[in-house]
């Protein structure tokens, strides 16, 4: 027992003295597979091997969806998640188990500099603080083609009224006005999803009641639009022909070629609009979901994903030391340098160049503006019913009416509130 | 006359098995070709059109030096993963087999449920790697080798055992009369009798293997221990893909599957009906 805890604490000894004169380090990352997280990872390794020779990395890519998901559960739980992982925020970060698998980086002398109001979403049920933000924030609202906009003479709409009245305008002159893809059924979600912002404007306490089993979409009449949205855009045959079998990729070069008018979606899809159609860039704009009055109308707000130590990581401290430097300025300018500004970054005093695309500069007064931003309803509530990209289907091609949806997906969540245990269900 | 007739018919169902033939195996065939070779712009329309510029080198050269040259690695690894589970499923597999069907015996019973429960219990993935952790073989190639031949393992036995129930016993005795050891009644009069049915169990077996996605994603995680299917996640994302890329790799590791299926192809028809049938 004696000579065992001697050489523990020798073999302490020799990792403390390593640990001083900087041993090689090899931070294995495993990332997810977008080619614009690669090149975001690949700048800012780049540049912090520059400063710091003895430290290299090693990344790894994931798939993405429910098998990423699994994935990145299944090597949290046997210990072999590397030493820094990529991974959403919000609540498919809370299904982690943070408490029990991240390393608390509450203390990063780098989590100053991150926006305050990115914290809640990378914080675990105990209060500490686990991840680092990695990109920029994304907004979810309409993509809309600007050349088009001005051929028709129309304006940016505030209320919803206005945004259908423009699609009219455009039906009649021969454009698609609601760029439609449910090929890929995620896509489906922007109407409920986007809509949050307008919903929160109206019941303030929506989330809180939600995840306390007080409100429901069923009965707020307010949170049900999201749905009778989709409804409406599909009864006035404002979707594209092929709206059932369309991709995401098909959407983005609707809107950006002129096709169509409009397409909601989250505002990364500039990453493909830059790969699949880079001369239409600039003839992109956009605008935050209309809701029923022009006074209260507000962008809803998805965080990007974050970086997390693994607990079970042997280089903890040089991988804090790492993302200390993603949370700081030079880091995030790095990111920048690297794709190119899609949106705002979490981090304090990083600015972004003068001349993005206008999409973008259109998203930026939002954030600019004091409470014109709320987040979305999955980085307030843990609660995120599995099936509701297949409902939002479901109410979009007309075969279920949106007030037997709105009942529906309050069953789905049902289960998965239950699952995660939470009092009240 | 009636002859005639029969030959016009037997000629009409044998172009329409040709049609439905190629509308269900080359058309698909056609469209990742066209695909691979198309600019990334074009490939993302996802239309099967003819490609209006070929970029078949240029996209070739991209998909091999990804990531430091990544799918030669894979290939490598799919390749030894690949070869190495399916000699020791044929050698096991051949082996039990032949010992359940030569000696009936009280245990036969347990060990043929054992069999069963392996094809019909699906495996747990926490667990296994919890063992394969506590044995030092997580994480390594021979690692998956064993995982692939465990997985395998019961459907070969099966096979195995109702072959050599059509093989007389006679054969076995008659080595062993000429003064052949047990070892030698196997492997030099046996096993080559096993022929259609190994060539059968390698065709499946590889091409599943080779093919496997979910098992290296669970058990054999780490940059160097890519194998083939994994490299497609290159240049597919949820969010965003190169499809030029993903359809020329995906050309690139069908290649190989196509080749073992190609130099087998007449021997598996045989090998399933022999092996198959009799219990």
């Amino acid at each position: 027992m004696k000579t065992l805890r001697h050489s523990a604490a020798l073999a302490a000894a020799i990792t403390l003295t390593s640990g001083m004169a900087q041993a090689e380090v090899t931070l294995n990352l495993l990332l997810d597979g977008n080619a614009d997280t690669i090149t975001m990872m690949e700048a800012l390794t780049a540049a912090y091997t520059a400063a710091n020779p003895d430290v290299t990395f090693e990344m790894e890519n994931r798939p993405g969806g429910s098998e990423g998901d699994n994935m990145v559960k299944t090597r949290l739980a046997t210990g072999e998640a590397g030493d820094i992982i990529q991974y959403n925020s919000g609540s498919l970060f809370q299904a982690l188990r943070p408490a029990d698998t991240l390393a608390d980086l509450t203390d990063l002398p780098g989590q100053a500099n991150v926006i305050d109001s990115f914290k809640p979403v990378v914080t675990a049920p105990d209060g500490t603080v686990r991840g680092v933000p990695f990109g920029a924030a994304m907004g979810g609202g309409v993509y809309y083609n600007r050349k088009l906009y001005e051929e028709l003479g129309l304006s940016v709409p505030k209320t919803w009224d206005e945004f259908m009245a423009n699609n009219a305008k455009i039906k009649e002159a021969g454009k698609v006005p609601v760029a439609t893809t449910f090929g890929d059924t995620w896509t489906s979600q922007l109407f409920v999803l986007g809509d949050f912002f307008n919903v929160q404007a109206e019941v303030p306490t929506f989330a809180d009641d939600y995840t306390a089993n007080k409100a429901k979409y069923a009965n707020t009449p307010a949170a049900a639009r999201g749905f009778q949205y989709l409804e409406d855009v599909f009864k006035a045959g404002y979707m594209n022909e092929d709206f059932g079998v369309a991709k995401f990729e098909d959407g983005m070069r609707m809107v950006a070629t002129g096709e169509a008018a409009h397409y909601p979606m989250l505002t990364f899809a500039m990453a493909t609009v830059k790969q699949n159609t880079p001369d239409n860039i600039n003839d992109l704009g956009y605008f935050a979901l209309p809701g029923p009055t022009a006074d209260k109308n507000g962008l809803t707000v998805w965080m990007p994903s974050a970086l997390y130590i693994p607990a079970a990581s042997a280089n903890v401290d040089a991988a804090k030391d790492f993302l200390n430097f993603v949370a700081s300025v030079e880091g995030c300018q790095a990111m920048i340098g690297a794709i190119g500004a899609t949106g705002p970054y979490l981090i304090k005093d990083c600015a972004l160049p003068a001349d993005v695309p206008p999409s973008v500069a259109d998203m930026l007064p939002y954030f600019q503006t004091e409470g014109a931003t709320a987040p979305a309803l999955e980085f307030l509530s843990p609660i995120k019913g599995p099936a509701l990209e297949q409902i939002t289907v479901e109410v979009g091609s007309g075969i279920r009416p949106a007030a037997e949806a709105t009942a529906l997906y309050d069953q789905d969540v049902e289960k998965q509130a239950k699952q995660l245990g939470l009092p009240n269900w | 006359m009636s002859l005639r007739r029969d030959a016009t018919r037997r000629r009409t169902i044998g172009i329409l098995a040709l049609l439905v033939a190629t509308v269900v195996f080359i058309l698909p065939f056609i469209f990742i070709l066209f695909m691979a070779v198309k600019t990334k712009q074009e490939a993302a329309l996802f239309l099967f059109s003819w490609p209006s510029e070929w970029h078949f080198w240029q996209n070739l050269v991209d998909v091999v030096q990804t990531r430091n040259y990544m799918l030669m690695l894979a290939y490598f690894n799919s390749i030894v993963i690949t070869v190495g589970a399916v000699t020791l499923l044929v050698i096991f597999g051949a082996m039990v087999g032949y010992v359940l069907q030569r000696r009936p015996s009280g245990w036969n019973k347990l060990i043929y449920a054992c069999i069963l429960i392996g094809l019909m219990v699906p495996p747990a993935i926490v667990p296994t790697i919890w063992v394969l952790q506590a044995i030092g073989l997580f994480k390594t190639i021979h690692g998956m080798i064993l995982i692939q031949v465990a997985y395998g393992l019961a459907f070969s036995v099966l096979l195995y055992r109702s072959f050599i129930g059509t093989i007389p016993r006679d054969l076995d005795e008659a080595a062993i009369i000429d003064g052949a050891k047990s070892w030698q009644v196997f492997f030099k009069v046996i096993l080559p009798l096993l022929k259609p049915v190994t060539v059968t169990l390698i065709v499946v077996q590889s091409i599943a293997i080779f093919n496997d996605f979910t098992n290296p994603l669970y058990y054999l995680p780490g940059k160097e221990n890519v194998t083939v299917q994994l490299t497609l996640f290159n240049f597919q994302s949820q969010f965003q893909s190169q499809y030029n890329l993903l359809f020329m790799n995906i050309l690139l590791v069908t290649i190989p599957p196509l080749f073992v299926f190609i130099f087998f192809n007449r021997q598996i028809v045989a090998g399933m009906t022999s092996g198959a049938v009799k219990g």
